[in-house]
């Protein structure tokens, strides 16, 4: 069963990322890849992620795809114009990719080239529109394509923005646009994401909620300071503290499985998104503990 | 106005090493308020130039760098200090310089200052960069709040994922360009108009170098 076909069956469904390396040497890449087969509905290739250059996202997505594992082509409007953007959209395409995420992408000064010139020609939600313009068969000007696409878009949406009003603005003009499903961004808290899950929940539309494992509560403190979006509630910080450093992973692993699990049961939302950064040996432990393998 | 800001003065004098004699050219207009352009500035500059032992031939500040006839005339008077001198230095920004460039048909033009953004002076020589000469000006959707030059994305259509607690990712000291038009629109009880689309920017419409003549017999010499 395909990644759309998995969200449109109402099951719960898992994703994860799979994050290119910065060089050619993609043995680590490939390990990952084999330990979230089978196990995941698809697998996020990350574009570039915080702006620092690695291999491109089109060309893991095949991998993946060669190697068993469905992928979502992560796509950002930070390195290439609308001509850009849409020739590489073709060429997934007749490679057999289908699935994709519009993003506007981190500046490039949060990454290892400062220097270089964002482009955002386009953003986000304009590129939505120009993956439904593709599928029917045109391009963004209106010129007919010789074939058209066939991609199953999605976007990204955070429910804890702080003001939370423009963000659900954009987040329903991404809908309008023709985003199909949304990966969120980390979330801590589900009596929080129940109050947005209640309000997206009037638009036709999936909905996966992000995870990021916390590893500490020293950890917990960089995300809610750092990190735009992510609240991470002190109860939770508490808890990883009274665990002590020893048991303080298992303890991430245990609260985010156990959020995963809160959300399938009381059918809060359509999937989840675990973003493992590095620890990708871990999600099927997730998985497992949330009764989820 | 043009903002500007004069280069490192080791790095003017890294660049003009081969030339010995200068003739000094500022501008009355914004190069004056940004004070790299005044006559100050200028006598700065010819004392920072001798004491590395190159000469001064003269200086002039112009009323308006960038308008090239009329520095040109200006200039008629001090033909022979020009004359005298290996090469120019001009103290106004890129477009001042490259009147000179016109000027100069033998000479070397050199620029002492960095262009930077066309600003607003908030307060005295404190200036903000509000507007990208982007050739369609689009603030009548956006509550008078330009998306383009104050989001460092250039984003149209609402807050990135980046925006916390109101504040910007880029530079977390500056309120978000989107959230600012949000509250405006909201103030403005228009906030209708921020769920329009808008569509991707024709920057065909800024193409480089920009052209107009609104003179009416250059309109009809160009047709
Ligand atoms: S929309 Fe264009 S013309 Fe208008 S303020 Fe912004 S950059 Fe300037
Ligand atoms: S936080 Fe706001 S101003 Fe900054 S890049 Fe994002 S949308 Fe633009």
């Amino acid at each position: 069963m395909s990644f759309k076909e998995a969200l449109e069956s109402g099951k719960f469904v898992v994703t994860a990322e799979v994050g290119p390396p910065k060089g050619t040497d993609i043995s680590e890449m490939l390990h990952h890849i084999d330990l979230l087969k089978g196990k995941i509905d698809a697998a996020n290739v990350t574009d570039n992620q915080s702006a620092v250059m690695r291999i491109n996202s089109l060309s893991v997505c095949k991998i993946a795809m060669d190697k068993g594992l469905e992928p979502i082509l992560q796509m950002t409007c930070r390195d290439r114009n609308r001509i850009g953007l849409q020739s590489d959209l073709l060429g997934a395409s007749i490679l057999g990719i289908h699935n994709v995420l519009c993003m506007t992408g981190d500046h490039v000064s949060a990454g290892d080239h400062k220097e270089a010139k964002p482009v955002y020609d386009i953003e986000s939600v304009q590129l939505l529109r120009i993956v439904d313009s593709l599928n029917r068969g045109k391009d963004m000007m209106g010129s007919d394509l010789k074939g058209s696409t066939k991609f199953f878009q999605g976007a990204v949406v955070t429910p804890e923005a702080n003001p939370i009003e423009p963000q659900l603005m954009k987040f329903e003009k991404k809908v309008n646009a023709g985003a199909n499903f949304f990966q969120t961004q980390a979330i801590y808290d589900i009596e929080k994401f129940r109050t947005f899950m209640a309000h997206a929940r009037k638009f036709p539309v999936k909905v996966l909620a992000g995870f990021v494992v916390l590893k500490s509560s020293g950890m917990a403190n960089f995300l809610n300071k750092f990190v735009p979006g992510i609240n991470v509630p002190q109860d939770l910080i508490d808890e990883l503290k009274a665990a002590g450093k020893e048991k303080a992973l298992d303890t991430g692993l245990n609260i985010t499985a156990r959020h995963i699990k809160q959300l399938n049961e009381e059918k809060i939302c359509d999937g989840v998104h675990i973003m493992a950064i590095g620890m990708e040996d871990k999600v099927p432990i997730i998985m497992e503990r949330a009764g989820l393998l | 106005m043009i903002i500007t800001k004069q280069k490192d003065p080791n790095s003017i004098l890294e660049t003009i090493s081969k030339y010995k004699s200068f003739f000094l050219i500022g501008c009355s207009e914004c190069a004056s308020l940004c004070g790299t352009g005044n006559e100050d500035a200028l006598k700065d500059m010819a004392g920072f130039l001798k004491s590395n032992g190159k000469e001064v031939t003269g200086m002039m500040v112009p009323k308006t760098g960038c308008q090239t006839l009329g520095t040109k005339i200006e200039l008629k008077k001090d033909k022979d200090a020009c004359e005298a001198a290996d090469a120019i230095i001009v103290m106004s920004c890129g477009a001042g310089t490259q009147s000179a460039t016109e000027i100069f048909k033998d000479k070397p033009v050199y620029p002492a200052n960095d262009s930077l953004f066309l600003g607003n002076m908030t307060r005295f020589q404190m200036f903000d960069e509000r507007c990208s000469l982007c050739g369609e000006c689009i603030i009548g959707k956006t509550a008078g709040i330009c998306p383009i030059t104050n989001c460092p994305k250039g984003l149209l259509v609402g807050p990135c994922g980046g925006m916390s607690d109101g504040k910007c990712e880029v530079s977390p000291d500056t309120p978000c360009a989107w959230v600012r038009i949000y509250e405006r629109q909201k103030a403005l009880g228009n906030l209708e108009e921020m769920k329009e689309v808008i569509e991707p920017k024709d920057w065909s419409k800024g193409q480089k170098p920009g052209t107009l003549a609104t003179r009416k017999d250059k309109k009809e010499l160009t047709e």
